[in-house]
């Protein structure tokens, strides 16, 4: 008997007795109150692993588009018949984008020729491409007077390095003019208007053309991208339509919008399952409550008061739920381990405060359906009179 | 230490219970006087039908009388609440059913314990190897019922029915699962109990039982139609030898109280033993 009671798990259970004895009444059938809690546990991954996948798919898309958000690309309005952008449009664009870095671009279709290997390609006109782009290999130099820029995407075709020569344009033509490749550019990750990836920059003046086909301007952040594109639109169009502009955050957002809607809409889905998994609770304890009738009898007769029984069916309710959600989001939050690590290349990403109130709110959602199906069998029990439990 | 002259611990006084069905009305108590004193042992006998479990319902504050009422120590309990009545049944009655009716996925001890489980009193399982011991099953502690004899079955029912210090212990047909020795272990057990100053109340169809009691009861159509001191003497050990359920002894009391003597109507309460269960 002493060394019963000396063990910690028993003084718990002492503790709360109605636990102790609800315990007991549910390893009684065993297969049967697993089975009520599967159905808690498939419901409390239904809906957290549901919202946790939505939520990561969610990171992962809006973060491959997020790199870009604080990019915007102005150019000519050519529904309204302006070809290109003049020196006196970038002033402006520079006056009024503040703190942004702005890159005036001329756009431009060529030929290049490395090793006598020659490829169709976008080249790019730029006085200072370090402003908006990142070389992988070699140095960008800032103002971009002589040499070449090389896309990654292209340098890895037609494998050049840094320090080789191409020749851009149409030698037959005579326009054709030997670069020494000074850098190889890094690729954008999502997709942009201007992705340098596949193109060839050059010096401003050596790309021929008028003015300018695009102005990229690279602000600190999405929210003050946002803000640059108004303060252009007031300035440029104000009289009439100048310029269009490219918000890449706008369409971020929007993206993150649809995806958080589909998101909600999984996790109502989700809780219909938890809803059946109540209707099976509430079943398992009617069976209880009808088969332990004389049982109950027996403990009204002994001095247990009605809210006792009551406490003893709804701890039994309880704990089906609980541990039912507790094994729900060990596996939630296992599944959502793996799927970060797959779509975000970091497990640990799943700890997120959306993830998190995702995998609570199941939990909770979880424990009281298990409640609130325990409540009618609890009642029932509670108030039948023992002498009619008694009667043999 | 029988009946003495003291006040009654429990006392039913011109007790009326009806059952009213769609049907008919059944008058299952009809007038039913009782006074028990302390450490006194009552056996209540009859024909099915005749009552008997109603009495006990109505004296264990399980069901209410219609008319009359049941006094626990000079306080009448008709003005109770639901919740007073259970704390005044915790506080006075122990329980002993014929099914026993332990909770199989406890142990011996934690069964005893059930009465006091909920008040978390730390001398609880203290108290309960202890009435165990004393019903001679302090080696069957963490048994649980599934490994014990009806006998043993039964023992334990009195130990949980003894947790709580009862004055009164009420005991629906207590030996009717039993065979009969098993039946003189348990009706031993009383004799040791109302020792002690408790006092028992047992309605039972067996012979055996009226042959420990100080006086036996019989009820017949919800009406007592004897109420009578146990015949002479014997106490307990010289009955052994007799077999049948028809003792000596037990022919001084009233003829019903012969088990296979009675053929009343069927019954209303359901009193009719189950004796396929417990072993």
């Amino acid at each position: 008997m002493a060394d019963s009671r000396d063990r910690p798990l028993d003084r718990l259970w002492r503790r709360f007795p109605a636990l102790l004895i609800a315990r007991r009444n549910l390893t009684r059938t065993r297969a049967r109150s697993s089975l009520a809690m599967l159905g808690i546990v498939i419901g409390v991954i239904a809906i957290a692993a549901l919202g946790v996948f939505g939520a990561t798919l969610q990171a992962s898309i809006t973060g491959s588009l997020g790199d870009i958000g604080n990019q915007l690309v102005v150019s000519p309005a050519a529904n309204e018949g302006v070809e290109f952008l003049t020196e006196r449009d970038v002033r402006e664009i520079r006056r009024v984008s503040g703190e942004a870095r702005v890159v005036p671009v001329r756009q431009n279709v060529s030929t290049i020729d490395v090793r006598g290997e020659t490829r169709r390609v976008t080249v790019y006109g730029m006085d200072s491409p370090g402003d908006a782009y990142e070389a992988t290999d070699g140095r960008i130099p800032d103002p971009l007077r002589s040499g070449a820029l090389v896309g990654a995407n292209l340098a890895d075709d037609l494998d050049i390095d840094v320090g080789d020569s191409i020749v851009v344009g149409d030698p037959e033509e005579g326009t054709g003019e030997s670069y020494r490749v000074q850098a190889i550019l890094e690729s954008q990750q999502a997709f942009s208007i201007i992705d340098p990836g596949s193109a060839v920059v050059l010096p401003l003046r050596d790309v021929g053309g008028e003015g300018y086909t695009q102005v990229v301007v690279t602000a600190e952040s999405g929210q003050a991208a946002n803000e640059t594109a108004v303060a252009i639109r007031e300035s440029l169009n104000d009289r009439e339509e100048r310029v269009s502009i490219f918000e890449l955050g706008q369409i971020v957002e929007q993206i993150g919008t649809a995806l958080e809607s589909v998101n909600l809409f999984l996790v109502g889905i989700g809780s219909i399952s938890l809803l059946v998994a109540g209707v099976s609770i509430l079943n398992v304890m009617l069976m209880s409550a009808i088969e332990r009738r004389e049982e109950i009898g027996v403990l009204r007769a002994v001095g247990y008061q009605r809210t006792d029984v009551l406490r003893i069916m709804l701890s039994e309710a309880l704990l089906l739920g609980t541990i039912g959600g507790a094994v729900g989001t060990v596996f939630s939050l296992v599944g959502g381990l793996l799927i970060n690590q797959v779509l975000l290349g970091d497990a640990l990403a799943v700890f997120t405060p959306t993830n998190l109130l995702y995998i609570l709110a199941a939990l909770g959602f979880g424990t009281l359906t298990s409640l609130v199906s325990g409540l009618y069998p609890a009642w029932k029990a509670a108030n039948e009179r023992p002498v009619d439990a008694l009667r043999k | 230490m029988s009946a003495g002259d003291g006040a009654p611990v429990i006392e039913a006084r011109d007790v009326v219970k009806r059952y009213v069905t769609e049907a008919e009305t059944i008058l299952a108590l009809d007038g039913v006087s009782l006074a028990v004193e302390p450490g006194e042992f009552v056996a209540i006998m009859g024909p099915s039908g005749s009552g008997k479990s109603t009495l006990l319902n109505v004296l264990g504050l399980l069901d209410e009388p219609t008319e009359g009422a049941v006094y626990l120590d000079g306080e009448d309990t008709s003005t109770l609440t639901e919740r007073e009545r259970t704390s005044a049944r915790k506080r006075t009655i122990g329980f002993i059913f014929q099914n026993f009716y332990l909770i199989p996925t406890l142990t011996a001890k934690e069964n005893v314990e059930v009465p006091r489980l909920l008040d978390q009193d730390p001398e609880t399982p203290a108290r309960a190897a202890e009435l165990l011991a004393k019903v001679g099953l302090g080696d069957r502690l963490d048994h649980t019922p599934g490994e014990l004899s009806g006998g043993q079955k039964q023992r334990v029912a009195i130990a949980r029915s003894l947790v709580n210090d009862p004055r009164v212990l009420l005991a629906d047909e207590p030996t009717g699962n039993l065979d009969r020795q098993t039946g003189r272990d348990v009706l031993e057990q009383f004799e040791e109990i109302r020792t002690e100053g408790v006092a028992v109340i047992a309605v039972t169809h067996d012979a055996q039982v009226a042959d420990y009691a100080d006086r036996t009861i019989t009820l017949v159509d919800g009406r007592v139609s004897a109420d009578e001191p146990r015949v002479a003497t014997t106490p307990t050990g010289s009955l052994g030898a007799s077999g049948g359920a028809g003792s000596p002894e037990a022919s001084g009391s009233s003829d019903a109280g012969e088990p296979g003597g009675t053929t009343g109507p069927s019954d209303d309460a359901g009193e009719e033993d189950d004796t396929s269960h417990g072993g």
